[in-house]
C-alpha cells in the first residue's frame, strides 16, 4: 500500500528527515513512534503530497506521489495534528464541506455525514458549532472529516494530543474498528501504549531517522537484555546519580523533574536491584519503592537514543 | 467547478452566519453616512430664494433670467432693487442678482459684464451661485458673439439671430447639455448625502473585505488550509473558490448598501449597468488589496491593524469623509494615486452627472490596473505549504 524509500527533506540548512524508509501493507495498522520534533509530521506531509521532498521516493499503491498527486489524495484521508475545522460552523456543515472537497455529491454527502457522526458518537451534537465542543469531541470530528470519502489509507498525526483518557479510549476503539473493517492505518504518536494497542508493526523515528522497525515483539527482542529499573526515593541528592553511574551494571541514570523517581537502565535488572538499593542507603537516601519494568518500546527507545520518549 | 462553488458557498454561509457581521456591513456605513451627510451641508435639495433685479431690460438680460431660472439651487424672483434690498434685510430672501444697465452692451462688446451677486453673509453656497451665474453669462456671451459675427455678414440686427440661436438651443437638450458639461465640470458634483453614501459604502466594503480575505490567514493557522490542500482539489480551484466568495460577499454588502441608502437617504445611484461595472471593478481592486495585505501579514491581528490604518488613511485622502475640494492642492494630487479616488470619480459621473458606461471607462480602467497589480503581488505571496 505504501512504500517510503530513503526520503529526505531539509528546511534551509537543517535536514529534518534523513533517509526515512518503511513500508506499510494493505489492511495493516502501522505505528510511527517518535518524540517531539522527530520529523513525523514532516514525513506525513510529504506522503500526502503537501510538501515536496528533496530526494527519495514515496509510492502509494504503486503510484509515485510526485506524479499522481490527485489520484493519491483521493485514496488518502489525513487527520492533521491540529484541529482543521471551521469553529463557527456546525459539525454537520463541516463534515459536508469536507465531503464535497473529496468529491462526494449532494445526496451522498448528507447521508455520509450522518454515518460519520454516528460512528464517532456525536450524532446528537451534529447541529452544534465546533467551537462549543470539548477538546475530545473536536478531535473526534477532526477524525470524522477524514473518513467522509472512505479512504483506503488513513493517516493520523497524533490524533489524541491534549485530551482526556475517556475521549482517548473512544478514539482508539474507533480506529481499531476502522482497521478491522479493512482500512490501512498509519498512526503517529509519542505515546507507546497507543501505538502498542493499535499497531502490529511499529517504526521508531528520532531526529529524522527510522532507528528500528518491526512488530512489538521483534523490537523488544532487540533489547540486549537491558531493563529499566524504576526507583522512587525521598530526599534526592545529585551525589546518588554519580555513585550509581560508577556501578558496572548501570548503563544510564535518568531523574524525573520533581526528583522523586529515577529511571536506571541496567544490563541485568534482577541482579542489579540489591546493588542499587545498597548504594542509595550508603548515601543516606531513603528508597520508597523499586521495581523492574517489563521490557517495552520505551526501554528500547531509551537504549537506542539514551533519551526518554517524552520529557 | 463543483468544488469551486462548494468552497465559495461555504465561505459565504460562514460569513453571514455571524450576526455581528451585519453591523460592520450595513449598520456602521449607514450611520457614518447619516452623520457626515448631515454635518457638511445637510440636504441640499432645499432651494433658497434669490431676487433677480433686471435694470438692463434687454434681450440678453431677459434671456439670462430664463436660463438662470432652471436650476436646483435657488428659485428666482424678479423685483426692483429697493424691494430686493428690503427683502434681503428682512431675511425673506438669501440674496440678489443685479443686472446693471449696459449689461447687454458689455456682453456684445466683450467687456466685463455688469452683473453682481450680493448675499447674506451666512449663505454658504454662494460660490455655487457664482458659478451658475458665470456659466449663464458666458453662454450668453458665446451666443451674442456668434450673433454679431452673423450680423456683420448679413447686415441684419444681431438680436434676430440671437433669438433664433436661443430657441434652437433650448429646444435641443443635447446641445445645452454639452455646453453645461464642458463649461462647468466643477459644479456637477454629488450632493453631500450621495457622496457620503458612495464614500462610506466604499470604505466599509474595504473594511469587511479585509476581514474576509483574512480567512486565508486564519485557515493557515487552524490547519484548515492544510486539510484543504490534502483533498483532491487543485490549487486553482481553491483560489477561484475563495476569490469568487470574496467577490460575491462584497457584492451582497454593496448591493444592500445601495438598496438601503436609496430607501433611507433618497440617493439615486444612476445607470445600473454603470454601477454594476464600477462596483465590480472596485471590488476586484479591494480584494486584491486584501490579498496583498494578508500576504504580508503574519497573523489576522497584524492584518487587521495594518488594514485599518491603510484603509482609514487612504479613505481620508480620497475624499470619502469630505469633498476633495476642501483639501489643499497637494493632497488632491496625492489622491490621484489612491483607488478610492477613482471609484469616487466613477460614482460622481454616474450619480451626479447622469453618466453611463462610456463615462466611467477611465475610472474603471484605473481601478482594474490597481487590481491587477494588487492581485499579482498578493497571489504570489500565497503559500501552499
Ligand atoms: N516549515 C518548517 N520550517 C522549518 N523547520 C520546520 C518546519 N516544519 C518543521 N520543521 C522542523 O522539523 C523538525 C521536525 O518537525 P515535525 O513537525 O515533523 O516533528 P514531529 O515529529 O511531528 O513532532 P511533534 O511530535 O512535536 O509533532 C522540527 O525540528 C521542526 O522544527
Ligand atoms: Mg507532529
Amino acid at each position: 500500500m505504501l512504500e517510503v524509500n530513503h526520503l529526505r527533506k531539509s528546511f534551509g540548512k537543517t535536514e529534518v528527515v534523513k533517509g526515512v524508509t518503511f513500508t506499510v501493507d494493505k489492511g495493516e495498522a502501522f505505528g510511527l513512534l517518535g518524540p517531539n520534533g522527530a520529523g513525523k509530521s514532516t514525513t506525513i506531509s510529504m506522503i500526502c503530497g503537501l510538501l515536496p521532498y528533496d530526494s527519495g521516493e514515496i509510492k502509494v499503491d504503486g503510484f509515485s506521489v510526485k506524479e499522481h498527486q490527485m489520484e493519491i489524495k483521493r485514496k488518502i484521508g489525513v487527520v492533521p495534528q491540529d484541529i482543521a475545522l471551521y469553529p463557527t460552523m456546525s459539525a454537520h456543515d463541516n463534515l459536508i464541506f469536507w465531503g464535497k472537497m473529496y468529491g462526494l455529491s449532494g445526496k451522498q454527502v448528507v447521508k455520509k455525514a450522518n454515518e460519520v457522526l454516528e460512528f464517532v458518537g456525536l450524532l446528537d451534537r451534529g447541529k452544534d458549532k465546533i467551537e462549543t465542543f470539548s477538546g475530545g469531541m473536536k478531535r473526534r470530528i477532526n477524525i470524522g472529516a477524514a473518513l467522509m470519502h472512505q479512504p483506503e489509507l488513513l493517516i493520523m498525526d497524533e490524533p489524541t494530543v491534549g485530551i482526556d483518557p475517556q475521549s482517548r479510549n473512544h478514539i482508539l476503539e474507533t480506529v481499531k474498528e476502522l482497521n478491522k473493517q479493512g482500512m490501512t492505518i498509519i498512526y503517529t504518536s509519542h505515546y507507546m501504549e497507543e501505538v502498542e494497542f493499535l499497531c502490529k508493526r511499529i517504526g521508531i523515528i528520532d531526529h529524522g531517522e527510522v532507528i528500528a522497525v518491526g512488530t512489538k515483539d521483534d523490537l523488544v527482542k532487540r533489547l540486549s537484555g537491558g531493563t529499566v529499573v524504576k526507583m522512587e526515593v525521598n530526599h534526592f541528592q545529585n551525589r546518588l546519580v554519580e555513585e550509581l553511574n560508577t556501578l558496572p551494571l548501570v548503563e544510564k541514570v535518568m531523574v524525573n523533574d520533581d526528583k522523586t523517581e529515577l529511571e536506571i537502565l541496567v544490563s541485568s535488572g534482577h541482579q542489579a536491584l540489591g546493588e542499587l538499593v545498597s548504594t542509595a542507603i550508603k548515601n543516606f537516601i531513603e528508597v520508597s519503592s523499586i521495581k523492574v519494568q517489563e521490557p517495552n518500546l520505551e526501554t528500547l527507545f531509551l537504549q537506542l537514543t539514551g533519551r526518554s520518549l517524552r520529557d | 467547478m463543483k468544488r469551486i462553488w462548494a468552497i465559495c458557498s461555504f465561505e459565504i454561509k460562514k460569513t453571514f452566519n455571524n450576526r455581528h457581521a451585519f453591523i460592520t456591513m450595513l449598520g456602521l456605513p449607514l450611520l457614518f453616512t447619516l452623520l457626515f451627510g448631515q454635518l457638511l451641508g445637510g440636504t441640499s435639495t432645499l432651494k433658497v430664494n434669490i431676487a433677480f433685479v433686471d435694470e438692463d431690460q434687454t434681450v440678453i438680460s431677459k434671456n439670462l433670467h430664463e436660463s438662470l431660472k432652471d436650476n436646483d439651487l435657488f428659485t428666482l424672483k424678479e423685483m426692483s432693487l429697493e424691494q430686493a434690498a428690503k427683502q434681503v434685510k428682512d431675511k425673506k430672501i438669501i440674496g440678489l442678482i443685479q443686472v446693471k444697465q449696459g449689461f447687454e452692451k458689455a456682453v456684445v462688446s466683450n467687456n466685463q459684464p455688469k452683473i453682481s451677486f450680493k448675499h447674506n453673509p451666512d449663505f454658504t453656497s454662494s460660490s455655487m451661485v457664482d458659478q451658475i451665474i458665470s456659466n449663464a453669462v458666458s453662454k450668453a456671451a458665446i451666443q451674442a458673439k456668434a450673433s454679431t459675427v452673423w450680423n456683420q455678414y448679413s447686415k441684419k440686427p444681431w438680436e434676430d439671430m440671437y433669438t433664433i440661436l436661443n430657441k434652437d438651443i433650448s429646444s435641443s437638450d443635447q446641445i445645452i447639455h454639452k455646453v453645461a458639461i464642458t463649461k462647468n465640470l466643477k459644479t456637477e458634483e454629488m450632493d453631500n448625502m450621495s457622496a457620503r453614501s458612495a464614500g462610506f459604502s466604499i470604505m466599509f466594503v474595504m473594511i469587511v473585505m479585509m476581514s474576509t480575505t483574512g480567512v486565508l490567514l486564519d485557515a493557515r493557522k487552524t490547519g484548515v488550509w492544510y486539510r484543504l490542500l490534502s483533498t483532491p482539489t487543485a490549487r486553482f480551484q481553491i483560489i477561484c473558490g475563495y476569490l469568487l466568495a470574496f467577490f460575491l460577499i462584497g457584492w451582497i454588502q454593496f448591493g444592500l448598501l445601495i438598496g438601503s441608502s436609496t430607501l433611507l437617504f433618497g440617493v439615486h445611484w444612476g445607470n445600473l449597468m454603470g454601477i454594476f461595472i464600477l462596483v465590480s471593478a472596485l471590488l476586484i481592486c479591494v480584494i486584491g488589496l486584501g490579498l496583498l495585505i494578508s500576504g504580508f501579514a503574519k497573523t489576522t491581528e497584524q492584518q487587521g491593524a495594518l488594514g485599518s490604518i491603510i484603509i482609514t488613511a487612504t479613505c481620508m485622502l480620497a475624499g470619502v469623509f469630505w469633498p476633495l475640494d476642501i483639501v489643499p492642492n497637494f493632497m488632491q494630487k496625492i489622491a490621484e494615486f489612491i483607488p478610492q479616488t477613482w471609484a469616487m470619480k466613477g460614482f460622481t459621473e454616474l450619480i451626479a452627472r447622469g453618466g453611463n458606461v462610456a463615462d466611467i471607462i477611465a475610472p474603471v480602467c484605473v481601478l482594474l490596473a490597481f487590481a491587477a497589480t494588487f492581485l499579482v503581488v498578493g497571489m504570489m505571496r500565497i503559500r501552499y505549504e
